[in-house]
């Protein structure tokens, strides 16, 4: 298992490297070095997180080390997406390096230790592992609209100043970025309603409750709302351009504040 | 054999030479097979544009012989007298006319560096002599090599990266906001000539709807219908700006024609994002103060001037690197050719050796002894041929690094010496 991670890190570092090094230089270089590293890297990731899921017998969703590994994997997958509708290879280089970030918590985490929870019927054991895992992915689309306003507001930025520099040829057009932002949001949106939903019905089914107003309950249903206001604004209002961008950054920021606070408080999934 | 070429430019003629003196398409077929006479030129190819034109031959008379040739031809066929030329031609030879060529094809000698037309051109003539029967094993070699050391430059170097025109950067700017542009409507505000030309580069580059509003309105009309557009009152154009994306102000006014209170209503009825504003009047006609209007990009005359000035001295700077890449091509194409050269004599080489081995074999043939077939027919066809590649294996790479520094015949010359039998 430790050197699948050693892989992981050392391909996704790779692609880190390359994707802002190429923001920024004249010329692309080692472009196909750097999306073998992804391949090999990528399988690696995947075959850990199946490793690990039939080793145990269950979805690697438990833990700091499995969450982590989880969700770096969707990062990846979600930016992949990005790519194949968008084709913009820039977003790499805002994803990537939080992606490397994730993978080395997992790399150097514990595995899960003392008693993972039985279930005492099936239901529960597909329901819990989707609520995570639903949000989970969420996050990751919530995190690809966050790079997508970033690149929207770089961009802009160029414009206004009227300063070219190579990061302006290399970065999408606004509207680009817009529609990767607002496409991962109304994505993310979608998973996150159906992870609270599973969340909402494993609680019934265990607990025979629907609401417990525990921090982390409150907090997701906050969040949903400011996304649902983010995403209503959008249509209704026709809401775009620089506000839009500047939403997807701050609502993403307060996310992963309020949930490292939450965790932080002592509740966890 | 040598490789000359004659030409002039717009670097070294002025433009009524270079009408003069082009190779108009149907003058073409005639001009390429009277070039290559067979005698003092076995192939040609004539390179001619707007900026210039070319003659490019091999010949196996002689360079200094060559070169005149190609001169004389040029006047000859324009009928102008050779003193007209005097200054404004001129003239490489081998790996001069080589790294000339591959110049020309890779945009380096461009009026506009890295402009990619001159590519086609190049490629047309190529195939023009191909029809005309004037390309032979020289030239196809180099042009063959001319179009892919172009095509490596533009890929490994950012000669033509970057628009590097008003009307190109327009458009790029266009595509860094909207990225498709079938969707998006030009208003064009004002229509003078150079208004036309920034609307027409945007509908080339794929805009769906152009608008025109003009003061006189025949002009506007006028306009909108060459471009199939719709044209609107001036006074209303104000009505027509939330549906315009791209907005181009070319008017002779003297004050400010949009103005930042009537445009920021505009887009907020607009309910989508960003608008394009370009200015391209002197005077300036779109108050500037509508740059800090919230999704309105705003773009002068003097902004696109400096985008275009810093674009041409990247092109430069990577042009440099580019001149890099052309040097040792250059050598590897002469190096090439000259191994190629050799071909000839290294059959030589191979018969004088096989000659003398023959002739020893057969001299001591009895000493042998009786011989069966099947021993004679190896002797023949396996150990004297053996033996022949294995003696002229040093002379061959002695003869190919002769090639190499340009001195195949003395090298040929010293083995003949060496292998005389006599």
């Amino acid at each position: 298992m430790e050197i699948l991670w050693i892989i992981i890190l050392m391909g996704y570092a790779m692609c880190v490297a390359q994707s802002i090094f190429a923001l920024t230089a004249k010329r692309p270089v080692m472009r196909r070095t750097a999306l073998a590293a992804l391949a090999i890297a990528l399988g690696a990731h995947t075959a850990w997180l199946l490793l690990r899921g039939l080793s145990t017998g269950r979805m690697p969703l438990v833990g700091t080390q499995e969450m982590s590994a989880f969700l770096s994997w969707g990062l990846v997958l979600s930016t992949l997406i990005a790519y194949r509708w968008y084709h913009a290879n820039a977003l790499k280089a805002f994803i990537f390096p939080i992606v490397l970030v994730l993978a080395a918590i997992a790399a150097i985490s514990p595995g899960p230790t003392g008693q993972v929870q039985e279930f005492s019927n099936t239901l529960q054991s597909i329901l819990l592992p989707a609520h995570v895992g639903l949000l989970l992915l969420a996050y990751a689309s919530f995190f690809v609209a966050f790079g997508a306003g970033v690149m929207y507001i770089i961009q802009e930025r160029e414009l206004r100043h009227k300063r070219f520099r190579t990061i302006f040829y290399r970065l999408p057009s606004l509207d680009t970025c817009d529609a990767i932002s607002s496409k991962a949001m109304a994505i993310g949106f979608v998973l996150m309603t159906l992870g609270i939903v599973g969340g909402v019905w494993y609680s019934y089914s265990r607990y025979h409750v629907y609401w417990q107003a525990g921090p982390l309950e409150i907090f997701s249903v906050v969040t949903w709302l400011l996304y649902l206001i983010i995403i209503q604004s959008r249509i209704n209002a026709g809401w775009g351009g620089r506000a839009a961008a500047l939403a997807s950054i701050v609502s993403f920021i307060i996310v992963i504040c309020s949930l490292v606070g939450v965790r932080y408080l002592g509740h966890a999934f | 054999m040598n490789i000359v070429l004659v030409g002039l430019s717009h670097k070294t003629a002025p433009l009524e030479m270079r009408e003069r003196l082009a190779f108009g398409e149907p003058l073409l077929s005639d001009a390429l097979s009277r070039l290559a006479d067979q005698e003092i030129v076995d192939e040609g190819l004539i390179v001619s544009t707007c900026n210039r034109v070319e003659l490019i031959a091999s010949t196996p008379a002689g360079a200094d012989q060559g070169l005149n040739y190609l001169a004389e031809f040029l006047c000859h066929f324009h009928k102008l007298a050779p003193a007209t030329l005097n200054g404004h031609l001129y003239k490489h030879v081998d790996s001069n006319a080589v790294k000339h060529l591959f110049r020309v094809a890779s945009s380096l000698d461009s009026m506009v560096v890295g402009e990619s037309q001159i590519l086609g051109q190049v490629k047309e003539a190529y195939q023009h002599a191909i029809n005309a029967g004037t390309i032979g094993r020289v030239l196809s070699q180099l042009m063959h090599r001319a179009l892919s050391v172009a095509k490596r430059i533009r890929t490994e170097t950012g000669v033509a990266q970057n628009p590097v025109s008003v009307s190109s950067v327009a458009v790029e700017l266009a595509r860094k906001i909207f990225e498709d542009l079938s969707d998006k409507t030009v208003l064009l505000v004002g229509a003078g000539e150079m208004g036309e030309l920034a609307a027409r580069s945007l509908i080339d580059a794929g805009t769906n709807k152009l608008i025109v509003t003009n003061r006189t309105a025949e002009r506007a009309e006028e306009i909108a219908g060459k471009y199939s557009g719709g044209a609107v009152n001036f006074e209303a154009f104000y009505d027509v700006l939330p549906s315009a994306d791209i907005v181009l102000c070319s008017t002779g006014s003297p004050d400010y024609v949009i103005r930042p209170g009537e445009t920021k209503r505009a887009l907020k009825s607009r309910k989508k994002g960003p608008v394009l504003f370009i200015d391209i009047s002197v005077p300036r006609n779109i108050d500037p103060g509508l740059a800090s209007l919230e999704n309105a990009f705003l773009f002068d005359v003097d902004d696109l001037d400096s985008i275009v000035k810093t674009n041409i001295r990247d092109r430069e700077r990577e042009a440099q690197r580019a001149e890099v890449i052309i040097e040792a091509e250059v050598q590897g194409f002469v190096n090439q050719l000259r191994s190629l050269d050799i071909g000839p004599a290294v059959v030589e080489v191979k018969e004088l050796l096989s000659v003398i081995v023959i002739s020893e074999f057969k001299r001591n043939r009895k000493r042998l002894g009786a011989l069966s077939p099947e021993q004679e027919t190896a002797i023949e066809d396996v150990l004297i041929p053996a033996l022949v590649n294995k003696l002229s294996h040093p002379m061959i790479v002695h003869l190919r690094n002769a090639a190499r520094d340009g001195k195949p015949t003395q090298m040929m010359d010293e083995l003949r010496k060496m292998i005389r039998i006599d």
